[in-house]
Parts: structure tokens; C-alpha cells; sequence
């Protein structure tokens, strides 16, 4: 991609049509025509999924540079401006920083897979509940909105540092927090619609957190990768153990099937930092899993009301709920090292702090 | 509506250690059933009893949503806008609800099969277009999501919005990519592009700035897009993404006119913003002159004329005038709506030349 050198056209006098007190645009000089940009091919079939960002770029214009070297809006492929004004915010121009090999797949599949949480639930179905079992039912979707509306804000605040050639980031980050945003209103509306109301908000630890990241790895860790199989584990064991009507189920399945494309991004992520970073950034991960389980841990333990609503809508006794906290912790447990396994990262079983592993143990 | 206290004694009772303060007397209201109205179960339906109590001002800095039941230990951030004027708009819950139902796919609902060949002058004009869009669309994604983090629980119906337009933005981005990819042409040359709208430091800044100016003439433009499209399927194109745009304007206007009408201080500022976007201050502003810089509106005269001989050129202009002039007329109505009417005196010359006179 060259830069447009050709000499610009002399400025000439107006000649274009005059409307009165209005400025006349100058001669056209169509150098845009001469672009030297890569000509892809007239694209004549398409499959069912129809023209993919994947195939629309093609050639040179799919290939995501290791530094991205504009400071400004410049997209991929076109030719720079010669001025090219203010430069922009972004602070992320190594693609190790964001990138995951799958991006663009993620985003048209996230687009095909966008649920309505309005209408699409089945609001109507759902039976009044005894009243300690809609309580905890509805202490579990306070703290789920509560997380997703956290994901969601920090996420959108991350934008802006990332630069604009890496759009198929963007553009699946866009779909991760317009998912984050469903899930808030899903969940909200589900424990407003039968009778309960919100729960007791989270101790807030782990939100802290994730507002906290200084890194956009950091945060793809906390968010994608702790927060995200754990959210999981829970929707998997919602759908088997919680759920008390069709609602209930479409929610925790439809939930469960966007985690997992945040965590496939999260994965992937992961294991292309851990292969293209160097030794010394490689060590932040460690650092970062440290952190992100430590405060995972501090909110499991205090949060006594999502405990107990959990003991209370999963089990038929108190003893039988305690079982079935033990169950949610543990599939939670495999969902995290296995994400982190997929991502290359071996052994954490070992080193996992003992915070953490004390709250999975013995809830 | 708390559980009864025969049903905790027993809970209790099977399980000794177990607290049950948060069922026993809980802090947040309970017994609401909500059912779902003709658009389904909406922000609007369950914004209701103490849950539509949507705040003045909050202290709420902690990621409690509205609503929620507080925790004494639960963790300050010091950084949401503790007052409501700072980002709310009235229409958020529906525009968001509204959003999420009218999503669509840049790969499956524009009909690229059926895209015919046009003469090389307007394939090339529309690329060069799609060029400038597909820079400039994804910064009105940039914008408004540095502003996320700020907005509490207490307000999250506005997060949510938020969300939803960096959503549409994004297939903004990709649908303008998409279309000067699909026809063996590619992508041109970039602009100077809309960083500075990045600058905005404030929520109503952004909303006077993006939503009301930037993306209020884009609206006008894509409404226009049978003009300047050459076939059904950039019609279609132009269409659905000037539906999006219609969204985030409303929302822009309907935020500022909840500062004018709660606000009315922040008047002389507001048009210091706008000034600036208008080109007043000095800098040369793609708004006051033709959107985009010189290769955009060179290839708009072409795809407006239908060709690249001096008079299509020539014709070309002239209509593009038409669309200017219908950009500020529209931002003229949108500026009376929010109660800035008083802007028409204020304007830049080279847009109040465009002006319809006004009908009071
Ligand atoms: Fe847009
Ligand atoms: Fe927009």
C-alpha cells in the first residue's frame, strides 16, 4: 500500500455550476481512479451464508500486519490520505495484543445467532413458583445481568484504544457487547415477569476487576476467560438443574451458546498472545490468572445470597442443593482449565490459587 | 412479598448454617409480574414500581442495577456520571428494544447475487464512497463506546443503546467494506476520516457533535440513497442503514432536549459545540462544505449524474446541492425540536445560505 504521491492538481477558478452565494467545487481531478490498491475478483456466487466479511476480504485486504502502521480511520486496503488529520486515540497497534485467528467468522456467526430477548422467550409459559424457589431463581439472573452489564461497559471503553486496521476485532467486539447487553435485559426481565424482583447486588470484586484491566489481554483473561466459563457452567447447569419453564431453558441455552463464541474469541486470543509474545509478556498471563481467580474467589465467598439461592433452587432438600452447588462448582472448574488448555495453557490445575480452588472444593 | 416464615423455618431447619436474610426481609421490591404487551416484554413494560424510578442524581457507584438490593461492602469505582442529565434519553428503551428487533445481516439481507455490472466510471464512484464510509462508520462506534464505562446501573437502559449503535456501526462498517469489495474494484482512497469527533469530552458534546450534526447528515445522505444508488441492491444498502441512523440521531435529539429542557444553562455552550462542527472556529469542517473530502464528493457527482463526462460531472453537482440543501434543512428541524431553534441566526453562512426560510 503505497502512499498517493502523485502531485496534486493545480487549484483552477470555479467553473462549476453557480448557485448564488454558494462556493463552486473545483475541477474534478478523479486521481482516486489511479488508486494503487489491490483489484479483488467480481464476486458472482455466493454460498447460504452469503457474502462473509471473510470473503469480501480477499487477498492483501484480509491480511491483518503484526504493527498496524496508521494513526488515524484509515481502513485496511485503501490508500492513506496525505493528510491525514488528528491522530486518534488508539493505543493497540501490535496484533498480538487483539487478535484471534477467527474474528471475522465469530462476527457474521454472532450476527446469524442474535437472539430477541422481547419477543423470542416464551414470557407467557412461565407458571407461578413457590416463593423461595422464584427468590433464588431470580437472585441467580440478578447477578448474571449484573455481570453481563459490566462486561458490556468496560468492553465499549476498550474501542477506542484499538486500531481501526484491526476491524474484524471491532467488529466481533461490537457483537460481544451488543450479546453482553441482552443478557442484561434477558435475565432483568426474567426476574422481574413472575412475580419476584431484583437480588442483592454482587460483593463486586471481580467487576472492579474487569473495569480494572490495564491490558486488553488482561481484560480478554478476566472477561472472556474467567467470567465467560463461568457464566457458562452456570447456563449449562441452569438449563439441567435451575430452570423451571420453557423461558427459563431458551435463556440459559440461548446465553450458553453466545458465551461460547466469546470464549472460542477468548481462547484464540489467548493461545496467539501466548505463541507470538515473548518471554517476558508471556509471564503476564500467569499474572493475570492470578489475579483474575484471587478476586473470582473473594466474590464466590461472599456472596452468601447467590450461594444460597443456588442450594435453594437446584435441590429438592437443603442437602440435595448443597450437592448441586458442588456439581455447578465443579463444571465450572473443568469449563475454565479446559478453556485454558484449548488456549495452550497447560498445568493451572496445579497452580491455581488456593482461594479458588478452596470455593470449588467446598463451596 | 417476602417468604413465609413457616417455609424459612423449615429451610433453616434442614440446613443450619444456611443466612437467608436476603429471602427473609429483602431490600429490593418483589412481587411484580410482568406480562408481555403487544411488542413482547420491553424495557418499557418492566421499567415499573420502584424499577422505573429512574434517578435525578445517584451515588450508585458501585455495579448495582437499578433496583438491585444494596451490599454495605460492595465496592465504590468513582467513576459513573452521578446525574441523570448527563447521558439519559428519554427514548433509550425503545429505540434500544427497537434496534434489537430490526437487526439485520450485511451478508444475507442485501442481495449481492443479483448485483448487475455498471459502466467502470460509476463502479469506481461507488467504491471511492464505500471508501469514505467504511472509514468513517466505525468511529461513530469509537465514540460512544468510550463513554460506556461511565454510565451506571442506575442509567443502564442508555449502556444498552450504547451497545446496540456500536452494533449497527459495526455492520456500518462492514456492509460499506463489503460493497467496494464485491465488485472488483476495492477499496480507494482514504480521507482525512472523523477522528475528531473522538475529541468530544463530554456525553452531550458527543450527542450535539455525532448524533446531531455527524450522523444527522449522514441520515440525510443514506434517505437520499435513491438518488445516488445505480442499482436495487445499494438501494436496499442505503436503506437499511439509513434506518440504523435514524435511531442514533432520535436518540442524540432526545438526550438534548432533555438538557435543554432540564439544563437550559448549558445553551451558550451547546452552541459552542456545534460551532465547532459547523467550521466557525476557523478549521475547515466536512459538514459547513461537502461531506467527506474531495474524492467523496467527486465520486457522489458522478454516481449523481450517472457518469463522468463534464456535464454528467456538472449535473452531478447540482443534484448534490439538493442533498445539501435537504441536510441542512434537516438539521435545521432537528435543532428546533431539541428547543436550539435559535441556531438559525447562529449558523455557519455557508449552511444558513441553504436554509429554507423558517415557517414561524
Ligand atoms: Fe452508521
Ligand atoms: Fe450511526
Amino acid at each position: 500500500m503505497a502512499e498517493n504521491d502523485a502531485p496534486a492538481a493545480p487549484a483552477e477558478a470555479p467553473q462549476r455550476p453557480q448557485i448564488p452565494g454558494v462556493i463552486a467545487p473545483p475541477a474534478p481531478d478523479l486521481k482516486w481512479m489511479n488508486a494503487a490498491t489491490e483489484r479483488p475478483p467480481r464476486v458472482r456466487e455466493l454460498g447460504p451464508e452469503g457474502f462473509t466479511l471473510a470473503m469480501a476480504d480477499y487477498g492483501s485486504y484480509g491480511l491483518a500486519p503484526d504493527i498496524w502502521p496508521y494513526e488515524n480511520d484509515t481502513p485496511r486496503g485503501a490508500v492513506p490520505a496525505r493528510d491525514r488529520g488528528l491522530p486518534a486515540p488508539y493505543t493497540i497497534y501490535d496484533k498480538l495484543d487483539v487478535w484471534a485467528e477467527s474474528c471475522a467468522e465469530l462476527y457474521e456467526a454472532a450476527i446469524r445467532e442474535q437472539w430477541k430477548p422481547a419477543t423470542e422467550i416464551s414470557w407467557s409459559g412461565i407458571e407461578p413458583l413457590a416463593e423461595h424457589v422464584e427468590a433464588s431463581l431470580d437472585q441467580i439472573y440478578s447477578n448474571i445481568s449484573e455481570q453481563a452489564y459490566n462486561s458490556n461497559a468496560v468492553l465499549l471503553g476498550w474501542l477506542q484504544y484499538i486500531s481501526y486496521g484491526f476491524h474484524e476485532v471491532k467488529l466481533y467486539l461490537a457483537t460481544q457487547s451488543f450479546d453482553h447487553a441482552r443478557h442484561v435485559e434477558a435475565f432483568r426481565k426474567r426476574a422481574l415477569a413472575n412475580g419476584g424482583g431484583l437480588g442483592v447486588q454482587s460483593p463486586g470484586f471481580f467487576n472492579r476487576t474487569v473495569f480494572a484491566s490495564f491490558k486488553f489481554t488482561e481484560f480478554v483473561i478476566y472477561n472472556n476467560i474467567i467470567r465467560t466459563t463461568f457464566l457458562l457452567g452456570l447456563c449449562e447447569f441452569g438449563q439441567e438443574k435451575l430452570a423451571r419453564s420453557q423461558a427459563d431453558r431458551q435463556l440459559f441455552e440461548n446465553t450458553a451458546n453466545d458465551l461460547r463464541r466469546h470464549l472460542v474469541y477468548g481462547v484464540e486470543h489467548l493461545r496467539y498472545y501466548g505463541l507470538q509474545a515473548g518471554e517476558q509478556k508471556r509471564r503476564n498471563i500467569r499474572t493475570w490468572l492470578d489475579r483474575g481467580e484471587v478476586m473470582l474467589a473473594a466474590d464466590l465467598k461472599r456472596d452468601k445470597p447467590f450461594r444460597e439461592a443456588v442450594i435453594l433452587a437446584s435441590g429438592d432438600t437443603v442437602a440435595a442443593g448443597k450437592e448441586a452447588l458442588k456439581d455447578l462448582r465443579q463444571r465450572q472448574f473443568k469449563r475454565y482449565i479446559g478453556a485454558l488448555e484449548a488456549a495452550a495453557y497447560r498445568g493451572r490445575e496445579a497452580h491455581m490459587v488456593p482461594t479458588l480452588k478452596e470455593m470449588i472444593e467446598t463451596p | 412479598m417476602a417468604v413465609s416464615q413457616e417455609m424459612l423455618a423449615e429451610l433453616r431447619s434442614e440446613g443450619e448454617d444456611l443466612d437467608l436474610s436476603w429471602l427473609d426481609a429483602p431490600a429490593a421490591e418483589r412481587g411484580l409480574r410482568i406480562a408481555p404487551g403487544k411488542r413482547g416484554l420491553t424495557l418499557e413494560e418492566i421499567s415499573t414500581g420502584t424499577y422505573g424510578d429512574i434517578p435525578m442524581q445517584s451515588r450508585n457507584q458501585s455495579g448495582r442495577m437499578r433496583g438491585a438490593a444494596p451490599r454495605g461492602d460492595a465496592q465504590q469505582t468513582q467513576q459513573m456520571w452521578p446525574f441523570r442529565s448527563s447521558s439519559w434519553s428519554q427514548s433509550a428503551m425503545l429505540l434500544y428494544e427497537e434496534a434489537v428487533q430490526r437487526q439485520w445481516s450485511s451478508a444475507t439481507d442485501v442481495p449481492w447475487a443479483e448485483l448487475p455490472d455498471l459502466p467502470e466510471d460509476l463502479e469506481y464512484a461507488m467504491s471511492q464512497l464505500c471508501t469514505f464510509l467504511t472509514q468513517v462508520e466505525f468511529i461513530a462506534g469509537d465514540v460512544p463506546g468510550q463513554y460506556a464505562p461511565n454510565v451506571s446501573g442506575e442509567f443502564f437502559e442508555v449502556g444498552l443503546f450504547l451497545a446496540s449503535q456500536i452494533m449497527d456501526e459495526a455492520r456500518h462498517l462492514d456492509v460499506f467494506r463489503k460493497r467496494a469489495l464485491v465488485n472488483g474494484i476495492g477499496l480507494l482512497q482514504a480521507g482525512p476520516g472523523a477522528v475528531n469527533l473522538l475529541t468530544a469530552q463530554d456525553f452531550t458534546e458527543m450527542a450535539s457533535t455525532l448524533h446531531l450534526v455527524g450522523e444527522g447528515f449522514v441520515q440525510s445522505l443514506f434517505r437520499m440513497g435513491e438518488m445516488f444508488a445505480q442499482t436495487e441492491v445499494d438501494k436496499r444498502m442505503f436503506r437499511l442503514a439509513a434506518q440504523d441512523e435514524s435511531r442514533h440521531v432520535a436518540f442524540g435529539v432526545m438526550h438534548m432536549k432533555y438538557v435543554m429542557e432540564t439544563e437550559p444553562e448549558r445553551r451558550d455552550e451547546i452552541h459552542c459545540y456545534l460551532d465547532r462542527m459547523e467550521g466557525l472556529l476557523g478549521a475547515g469542517s466536512a459538514q459547513a462544505g461537502l461531506t467527506g473530502g474531495g474524492e467523496t464528493t467527486e465520486a457522489l457527482a458522478i454516481l449523481l449524474g450517472g457518469g463522468s463526462t463534464e456535464a454528467q460531472i456538472n449535473e452531478g453537482y447540482m443534484k448534490l446541492m439538493a442533498i445539501r440543501k435537504r441536510q441542512v434543512n434537516e438539521y435545521m428541524h432537528r435543532l428546533d425540536v431539541v428547543g436550539l431553534g435559535d441556531r438559525r441566526q447562529k449558523m455557519h453562512p455557508m449552511m444558513q445560505m441553504l436554509l429554507d426560510p423558517s415557517k414561524n
